[in-house]
Parts: C-alpha cells; sequence; structure tokens
C-alpha cells in the first residue's frame, strides 16, 4: 500500500517500521551463517593478516574476499567491546545474547547504507514517483528479511553498493563512479562477478569507446577507469598477493569440488532438468532407457550435495559455463548497440537471469541478483511488470525452505504474503501503460501462475505432512523448487520479449 | 515530483464518501495510509492491515513469557497451561476444587471452556503437553509455540473482528471517512499494551476484550439484547469486565427510560442478561449433576464460604447441593475478597496514598468500603450521563471514563487491568476529529503511559526491548513524544497550551525514571524508590486521563454548551 503514489509515506518512514520489526526479531532462528560470521570476526580479530586465509579450527573458513574481511576487522573491534569471548577462534558455536545483540544490531546498521544507496537512486532516477515505489519494495524485500534478518547475512549492505553503483550508472557524467563501486564490490562478494559481464561492455561501449565509432578509444578515461579498477583490487588482493597467497586465497573463493545443484535445487534450469530425471527414472522400463544404477540410491534420497542423474547425460561445469555465456551473448549484443543507460540494467538482470538459470552450484538465494535490479525497472510499463510478477512470486516462494522452524513459519508466509499484496497491488495501480501491444499470453500466464501458488503452499507446509509425516521430506522441496524454476524461466522469456521489442 | 495524472476511478461507487479531517499526512501511520485515499479496495486494506499488526504480534511472540523457566512457580504462561492440564483430564465437578495450591482455577467458566477447547486440540497434537501432574512447568519450544498460536488465533477469531466492527459503527455514527476508520484501526490494533501482555507476558486478555468491543459496537449499532450476550460473555471470560459493568447498566437502563419509559425493552434486556449467564454456567452445572449421578466425588474440599454464610443448610443428598456448591466455589474463587486491597504496585489512588499514608492500620473491612464508597464516587457522573443521555455516541467514552473510575480507585487491580480503560478510550480514535491532535494527545498519552506503568512488570518478564520497541514505534507511528512534538506544537490544529503543560512534564518525568532506574541505584533506606515513583507518576497521569474522559463526555453530551453559552453571554455583556 505504501507504494501507489507520491512521495508518502517516506522511504525513511519506511526503514524505522522495518526496523522496529527486525529488531524483534533478535531471538528468531539463525543459520550457521550466523557462526561463520562470528568466527570470521574471531579470525580478523585475534590472527595476524597473513593467517587470515589458512585459519581453519572452524569448518566454516573465511571464504569471501578481502574487503568483507577487512569490514569484520572493523566490526570485530567492537564485538570485543560487546563481549570479548566473542572474537575467540577456539569458541566455536558460540552465542551469548550478547554475540546476538552485536552481531543482529550490525546488520541492522549496514542496512542504512542501502537506505542511503536507495535515495541516491531516487534522485537520479528520471521518473521519481515509479523509483520511489521501487525503492521501498527492495527495502522491504522480503528476500533480504527473509536471508538478513532471520537467517543471517549482510546481504542489504552488498546490494546497497550494488545499487549504488546503478544509481551512479543513471548519468553520463558518473559512469566512472558506477565502473569503480562495482569493482569495489566485488572484492567484498565475489557472487556478483556473475553480473560482471553487462558491467564490462556497457563500460566499455560507453564510457571507454565513443558514442559515435565503435574503433574510436577515448585513452583518457580507459586509463582513468583502468587505473581506479586496478588500485582498488590491489588494495584488496594486494597484501596476499605480495605474501604469495595468491592461489590459497583464489582456493577458498571458489571452491570447484562441489555439485551441480545446491542441497536444496536453486529453481533454476538445473531443478527441472533434475526433476525430469526422477519423471523418467520411473518412465524409464517402459520407455526402455537405460538406468544408472549407481545413481537411483542419490536420486531416491533427492537431497544430497553431489546429483546424480539416472536416465539424463551428466552435465559437467564447463556445459553450465558455456550455457551462460551463450544466452547472456545476445543481450550484451544489444547493450553493444544501444549503450544507453536505459539498456543497461535490463542487461544487468538478464546476466543475472543466465548465471542463476544456467550456472553451477547456484544457491537458492542469489535469486536477488536477479529480483533486485529487476524491481527497479518493473515500473517501466505494463511489460515490464507482466515479467515481473512470476519472477516475484517465484523468487520469494522459492526462499521459504531457507527457514524450516515452526516458529518462523508463520512469520515467513506472511510476512512475503504482505509484501507480494501490498507492491504487487501498488505497483498494478502505478505501472504506466505500454505503447506497444502486449506479449501474447505472458500477462495471463503471470496470473495462472500466482494462484497455482496457494495449493502449493497450502500442501508444502500442511497437507503433505498430514498425509507422509516425515517420510519423502524431498518431495515437497522438489515440488517447490520446480514450480518456482518455472516462474523464474517464463519471466526470463518474458523479459527477453520484453527487452528486444522496446 | 513529476505531476501524475489522477488515477482514474473505473468501478462506479455507491459508497458515500466522507471528506477526511485531517489535511495532511501529519503523522508517519496517516503517510502509511495517505496512498489508500485515492480509494484503495477495502479488500486489499484491510488483509494489509491484518497482517501488519499479526507480524508484530508474531515477532513478539518469539520472546519470553512470564515464569520462562522460573521455578517454582512459574508464571502465567504456566497457569495458563495447567488449566488446560486440569480441564482436558478432570471431571467438570472439580475444575474449581483441584489443587488450588498450584494455579488454582480463579477465571469465570468462559476461560475454562476456552481452556478445554484449546487443551483438546493440543492433548490431539502432542499429549504430554497437558499430562496430569506430570507437565507441570513444562516449557516445550513447541508447547510455547502452540500457546503463543492459541492466543494469536483466539484474537484474530474474537478481539480483531470485533475492534473492526465496532470502529466501523463508530465511524459510520460520526461520519468519518475511510482512511481515517483504517489508521485509526491500525492505531489500535498496534497498541504496545494490549500486544506486550498478550503475546509477550501470556494471557488471553483479547478475548474478554473482543467481547467488550463487541458489546460496545452493539450498544452503537442499536443491538441491546445482543449486548448483553455480548457482555455476559466478557465477564464470564474474565471477571475484570466488571470495570464496565455500571456503564453497560446504565446506557441499557437509560435506554429504557428515554425517551420514554419502555417496560417490554426492560423485560427483554433483563431476560436476555439471566438466561446468558444460564448458558454460561449451564455446562458446569449440568456437569455436575451427572458427575454426582454418575458418584465421581469432589477429592476433598471445603464448603465455599459463601455457601457456609448461608443462613440455612442445603441437604448434601438434595439435587441442588451439587450446582449450589459449584456456583458457590467458582464465585469464591473468582472474587477472592480476602485478598488485599492491591497486589503488588499498581498505579492507582489507594496505591499512591499508601505511600504516604500506610492503609495496613485500618482494617480490611474499613478499607474495602473505603475503596467501595470511592469507586461509587468516579463512576456516578458517567453513569449519570448515560442514564440520562443515552447516545450512542457517548458508548466509548463512557465506557472510558467509568472503566478509569474503576481501576483508580477500585479493589484488587492489577497494573494489567489498565488494558481495560485502554480499549474504549483508544476506540476514540475512531470518532469524528479522533485522529486530530488534541484527542490523538491524550488516547497517546494513555497508551504511553499504561506501557510505562507496566515495565517493572515487562522487565521480570525480559521483556525490555520489545518494550521499548513497541511502545515507541506506536509513539512514532502516531507522532508522540518522545519521538515528535508536531503534536502540541506547529501546526494550526496543534492541541497546544494547556495539553501540552500537562502533558510534557509526565513524559519527561518517564525518560527520566528509565534512565534513573536502569543506571541509578536507589538509596539503601528506600530499595523501592523507582518502583513507587513510577506508581505515583503514572497515578496522577492516569487520573488526568479519567478526567478528561469525563470532561469529554460532558463535553459531547452537550453539557457544557449550556455553560458555554453563559460565560460567552457574560463576555458579550
Amino acid at each position: 500500500m505504501a507504494t501507489e503514489s507520491g512521495p508518502y509515506p517516506s522511504i525513511l518512514q519506511v526503514a524505522v517500521v522495518a526496523t522496529a520489526l527486525k529488531v524483534l526479531l533478535f531471538p528468531a532462528y539463525k543459520s550457521t551463517d550466523f557462526e561463520v560470521h562470528r568466527n570470521w570476526l574471531a579470525i580478523t580479530n585475534s590472527l595476524p593478516v597473513k593467517e587470515w586465509y589458512y585459519e581453519k579450527t572452524s569448518e566454516w573458513t573465511l571464504d569471501y574476499p578481502p574487503f568483507f574481511a577487512y569490514s569484520e576487522w572493523i566490526l570485530s573491534q567492537f564485538a570485543n567491546v560487546a563481549d570479548p569471548l566473542m572474537v575467540q577462534v577456539q569458541n566455536l558455536n558460540y552465542s551469548s545474547w550478547q554475540t546476538i545483540y552485536f552481531q543482529r544490531t550490525t546488520v541492522l546498521l549496514s542496512e542504512l547504507f542501502l537506505l542511503f544507496a536507495l535515495n541516491k537512486f531516487i534522485q537520479t532516477s528520471p521518473v521519481k514517483s515509479t523509483a520511489h515505489a521501487a525503492a521501498i519494495a527492495i527495502f522491504l524485500s522480503p528476500g533480504l528479511f527473509i536471508i538478513d534478518h532471520i537467517h543471517f547475512q549482510y546481504n542489504g549492505f552488498m546490494y546497497g553498493i550494488l545499487i549504488l553503483s546503478f544509481a551512479y550508472a543513471q548519468r553520463t557524467q558518473s559512469l566512472l563512479a558506477s565502473g569503480l563501486i562495482f569493482a569495489a564490490l566485488l572484492c567484498f562478494k565475489h557472487i556478483y562477478l556473475y553480473l560482471a559481464p553487462a558491467y564490462f561492455i556497457f563500460l566499455l561501449r560507453a564510457y571507454c569507446l565513443k558514442p559515435r565509432s565503435l574503433f574510436s578509444i577515448r585513452w583518457g578515461n580507459c586509463i582513468k577507469l583502468g587505473s581506479g579498477i586496478v588500485a582498488i583490487f590491489a588494495a584488496a588482493f594486494g597484501p596476499f598477493a605480495l605474501w604469495g597467497q595468491m592461489p590459497q586465497v583464489l582456493s577458498r573463493l571458489f571452491p570447484f569440488s562441489r555439485g551441480l545443484c545446491h542441497a536444496y535445487w536453486a529453481p533454476n534450469v538445473w531443478a527441472m532438468y533434475s526433476f525430469a530425471d526422477r519423471v523418467l527414472l520411473y518412465a524409464a522400463p517402459y520407455l526402455k532407457l537405460p538406468v544408472d544404477a549407481s545413481a537411483v540410491h542419490s536420486v531416491t534420497r533427492g537431497l544430497v550435495g553431489d546429483t546424480a542423474f539416472a536416465v539424463l547425460p551428466e552435465i559437467t561445469p564447463r556445459m553450465t559455463f558455456l550455457l551462460s555465456i551463450a544466452t547472456q551473448l545476445p543481450p550484451l549484443a544489444y547493450l553493444f548497440l544501444y549503450p544507453s543507460d536505459a539498456n543497461f540494467l535490463p542487461a544487468v538482470t538478464l546476466t543475472a537471469y543466465s548465471s542463476f538459470l544456467f550456472g553451477w552450484h547456484v544457491h537458492e538465494k542469489a535469486i536477488l541478483l536477479v529480483l533486485i535490479p529487476f524491481t527497479l525497472i518493473c515500473l517501466r510499463d505494463r511489460r515490464h511488470f507482466a515479467a515481473y510478477l512470476p519472477l516475484a512470486v517465484a523468487g520469494h516462494v522459492s526462499l521459504f525452505p531457507l527457514l524450516f522452524t515452526p516458529q518462523e513459519w508463520l512469520g515467513k508466509i506472511v510476512y512475503t504474503l504482505f509484501w507480494l499484496i501490498a507492491v504487487l497491488y501498488g505497483f498494478d495501480q502505478i505501472a504506466p501503460a505500454s505503447n506497444r501491444p502486449r506479449v501474447f499470453l505472458l500477462d495471463r500466464f503471470s496470473v495462472l501462475y500466482t494462484t497455482i501458488a496457494i495449493p502449493l503452499l497450502i500442501y508444502t507446509s500442511v497437507v503433505h505432512q498430514l498425509v507422509f509425516r516425515d517420510k519423502f521430506e524431498f518431495i515437497p522441496l522438489m515440488f517447490t523448487s520446480t514450480y518456482c524454476a518455472i516462474g523464474v524461466v517464463g519471466s526470463w522469456l518474458g523479459f527477453l520479449v520484453v527487452y528486444f521489442t522496446s | 515530483m513529476a505531476p501524475r495524472p489522477p488515477p482514474s476511478s473505473h468501478k462506479p461507487r455507491n459508497k458515500r464518501r466522507h471528506h477526511l479531517s485531517i489535511s495532511s499526512p501529519d503523522f508517519p501511520l496517516a503517510a502509511f495510509l495517505w496512498p489508500a485515499r485515492t480509494g484503495v479496495s477495502s479488500w486489499i486494506l484491510l488483509p494489509l492491515i491484518l497482517m501488519a499488526a499479526g507480524l508484530f504480534r508474531w515477532a513478539t511472540s518469539i520472546w519470553p513469557y512470564s515464569g520462562f523457566q522460573s521455578p517454582p512457580m512459574h508464571g502465567d504462561f504456566e497457569a495458563q497451561r495447567h488449566w488446560m492440564e486440569i480441564t482436558t483430564h478432570l471431571p467438570i465437578s472439580e475444575w474449581y476444587f483441584h489443587d488450588l495450591q498450584w494455579w488454582g482455577l480463579d477465571y469465570p467458566p468462559l476461560t475454562a471452556y476456552h481452556s478445554w477447547l484449546v487443551g483438546q486440540i493440543g492433548n490431539f497434537i502432542d499429549g504430554t503437553w497437558f499430562t496430569l501432574y506430570k507437565s507441570r512447568g513444562l516449557d516445550d519450544p513447541i508447547l510455547k509455540l502452540y500457546m503463543r498460536a492459541s492466543v494469536l488465533v483466539s484474537e484474530y477469531l474474537i478481539y480483531v473482528p470485533a475492534i473492526a466492527v465496532a470502529a466501523r459503527w463508530f465511524v459510520r455514527l460520526e461520519h468519518v471517512n475511510f482512511v481515517e476508520f483504517a489508521i485509526a484501526l491500525t492505531a489500535i490494533l498496534m497498541q504496545p499494551a494490549t500486544i506486550l501482555i498478550d503475546h509477550g507476558h501470556f494471557q488471553y486478555n483479547t478475548v474478554m476484550l473482543g467481547l467488550a468491543a463487541a458489546t460496545i459496537s452493539s450498544l452503537m449499532a442499536g443491538r441491546v439484547r445482543w449486548a448483553c450476550v455480548f457482555f455476559v460473555g466478557a465477564l464470564g471470560f474474565k471477571q475484570m469486565a466488571l470495570f464496565y459493568a455500571p456503564a453497560v447498566f446504565a446506557y441499557l437502563l437509560g435506554s429504557c427510560i428515554t425517551p420514554k419509559i419502555d417496560v417490554v425493552r426492560l423485560f427483554t434486556i433483563a431476560l436476555t442478561t439471566i438466561l446468558s449467564f444460564g448458558v454460561l454456567y449451564a455446562p458446569l452445572l449440568l456437569g455436575s449433576i451427572r458427575d454426582a449421578y454418575r458418584k465421581i466425588a469432589i477429592e476433598e474440599y471445603q464448603i465455599p464460604p459463601l455457601l457456609a454464610s448461608l443462613p440455612f443448610d442445603v441437604d448434601q443428598q438434595n439435587m441442588l447441593h451439587r450446582p449450589l456448591i459449584q456456583l458457590a466455589q467458582s464465585i469464591h474463587r473468582i472474587f477472592p475478597f480476602a485478598r488485599g486491597l492491591f497486589e503488588d504496585k499498581v498505579a492507582n489512588f489507594w496505591c499512591a496514598i499508601h505511600t504516604f499514608h500506610k492503609l495496613h492500620q485500618y482494617s480490611s473491612s474499613t478499607v474495602q468500603r473505603a475503596a467501595l464508597v470511592a469507586t461509587l464516587f468516579s463512576i456516578t457522573p458517567p453513569c449519570l450521563i448515560l442514564l440520562f443521555k443515552p447516545k450512542k455516541d457517548l458508548v466509548p467514552l463512557a465506557f472510558a471514563a467509568t472503566s478509569w473510575g474503576f481501576f483508580l480507585c477500585s479493589y484488587q487491580v492489577h497494573e494489567k487491568n489498565v488494558l481495560l480503560p485502554l480499549l474504549p478510550m483508544t476506540l476514540i480514535l475512531a470518532s469524528q476529529g479522533g485522529l486530530l491532535p488534541p484527542i490523538r494527545a491524550w488516547v497517546g498519552f494513555a497508551n504511553i503511559l499504561a506501557c510505562w506503568t507496566m515495565y517493572p512488570l515487562l522487565r521480570r518478564d525480559g521483556l525490555q526491548l520489545p518494550y521499548y520497541v513497541l511502545t515507541l514505534l506506536w509513539a512514532y507511528l502516531m507522532g508522540l513524544p518522545p519521538t515528535s512534538l508536531s503534536t502540541y506544537f506547529g501546526t494550526k490544529e496543534a492541541a497546544g497550551g494547556l495539553t501540552a503543560l500537562l502533558h510534557l512534564p509526565f513524559y519527561a518525568a518517564m525518560m527520566a525514571w528509565h534512565v534513573a532506574n536502569e543506571f541509578v541505584a536507589p538509596p539503601a533506606n528506600k530499595p523501592d524508590l523507582w518502583v513507587v515513583g513510577n506508581v505515583l507518576i503514572g497515578a496522577a497521569g492516569f487520573g488526568l486521563c479519567y478526567l478528561w474522559c469525563l470532561f469529554s463526555l460532558a463535553q459531547k453530551a452537550g453539557l457544557l454548551s449550556w455553560f458555554k453559552k453563559e460565560t460567552e453571554k457574560q463576555k458579550t455583556l
């Protein structure tokens, strides 16, 4: 309701109320990520920098880039005051109330940066009212609510940096700042590499080359951008490179030994592929298909790190990489040809879609990479909004399995429902009509898709428990991720059409 | 801001639309609902409000409850759980007699039936939660979740619809705009005191408050017989609903004598009330007859004093013996006259006097008589107004004034009972101009002060943080101190002058008290200094609230217009 007109409520008012709710959630469920971050506070506080990427007392070793480690070091100075026991490496799974209050508070405070970035984004946006609505929707995002304030992470802060970079990308005179902020973001959390191709193409074409000709290079801009990026990466990785620790650091950042699908399948193409494999396994005897006997065990359990396929061909990391790149190429080529501010965010969104849909070992949390840029542009017209709708539903529903404790069940459902009704209703009121014909049947698909969510949620949260008790735990998860995958893929295809025809 | 075209209204409107009395979103809650003034369907707006209110309740419910892991007696959570245990496992005739030392049942029968229902559903989920004797002091997290959910569900089935309907009737009587209705409804549902006590401390007050709200809305809707039914329900759930009884009585009687004496109406009201009480007690009394018939004896008991004091003896073999014992025992349990004037420290008149003039020196009957006289004195003016002017729009103010009088002057009052006067007083936000600073300042003042007087209780439960968050959030949403002074100064509608002079010292005192309570140790010879300070300030502030409600009631009833005309006449002369 907050979103449909004008400057009321202000984003600050929204932030105050949302923060009140988040403070009340201090004692809520927290995942192992809470211990991960406590451990990093301890590592950075009590060990010399040289040992940060070697320390392995806890299984949750430091696997974020150095800027994040530096900020943990800053936080740990205050943590030391709040509770000195918190910053001892040996103190595994330590969670005194001071620790909980302190760590939860740092998430809340770091979110101030998101507030700042969203304000900046509204300022640089051509249409203030829709940007205001989108900013409120992002600040209240159930994704951030569930992942940051219950599950425990610092995504609000990270996406704040990303949105600040978007804000500067909306003005031609501040492209350099946008690029450098993005480079810094990569040194905080390397998952944003997924978006790097769009940045690369955009900055290359709009900043390093002349607008008129592809072949005249703006050397001054190249030097500014290049040296800036080198300086930032040197500040982050320089010390470790000097000590010859880069292989170790990189092996921590990119653990390639993981499987195709995360324990719980992220709603992407591979979830659909795995689902198809499960179905084919039962159909195989009738279709006379060869079945890989060694994979059957893993199939019936449904929840394993290394997914093996019984019927369908195996997928290799190289294949996922090539598919991601191949699906990114058309939108990036389009961006290269028409490098306007207006085309940049859609290209970022599509890049994120490709990485998420085809990537290797994608986490369900990575859906925010698609959701947040898309939220910023979905109010351009009704066609954008129609493509956004299934993503908004699927993206958030796919996060539900993150919280599996009974206590948090009601909260996650009601909060997400509140957001979906308020934001989608509000957006529907203010999204301007498009001057192009609507995408064939896309809006019908959106409505149909959204309604299916209701029986699905009832099944996964109530009916399955009543019918099967604790057996076949993977069925609700499989249904959820397959349903969500259909939504994400559907909205991707719809948005591709919108992108190339606007 | 880029100018936008006005949203096209494509559906025909057949509802009368009333003008907004607030001209701009001066306080944050109005800003949140401001976009809705262009005409958002209530099918969108109301679910959103209910969900938002529900989220804050859920978030409060994950905090500890009263008596969490604090043996030997635990607290209100254990009391409620224990009643579920005894009602689902013992024959109905034992309910009011069973082991009275361990949280013996001392609420009226509707609470017992409610406990039975919640207990039965709970037994279906997990039989160990309410095992007889063995489950005492249980603090299983899933049990906590279940109990919390039972509060939430009871509230959303009874309190929330009752409040919404009551506010809707009030709004209809006073021709208030729909958006202002939505703002007032949100403010009422976000009342921090109610959330903190029911979802933090743990009680089922909202069931009783909901039935009381249904009484109010039935009175405003002109359905007096339904009002009787609901009010008996409220009394039958928690005896504290007696705070409202004089107002209900005065209004019902008044409606039978004004504008003309209507004996039939009086008769049907009396009959409905008696029948409702009959239905309320029927399961208990019939159950006890059945138990007597099946030779189930009550283990061991004393003759309830009420029965013992009867001038005649009832024969043990008499059919009526068992029901009479039940009735007498339940009344004896519900109204513990033997207990003192007040429990703990509560911000009312007696506790405040006690600070300076010890009341222990008087016999308890003297004190009881004094309390009775004082209460009668305080409730007479609002009841007389209602008796002679039984107008629908006076009902909430009269309820508020009467229950403030009761809270301040009567006997056996808990700090939590402040919820009773708060309900009708907060309902006034839904009246014409209820969101304008003069009324908002007073309603806000009462709510913030009430929360503050419950701080010592909430602190014992480990609910300091929810207290600060919910109270400050509500103050923020309503534009009240300590977050904002805009209600008092700055606009032409601001409450200003006298109101500010009365309220701001209290707000300053509350803040200073929090600092002192947290960081300054009280002097050695006065260890209770901060608690007593809380009581004194609270009692003074509540006294002001009583006077304001009475004054507003008199004003609304038109009693002051004559006075006003006189003074104006004098001025012109």
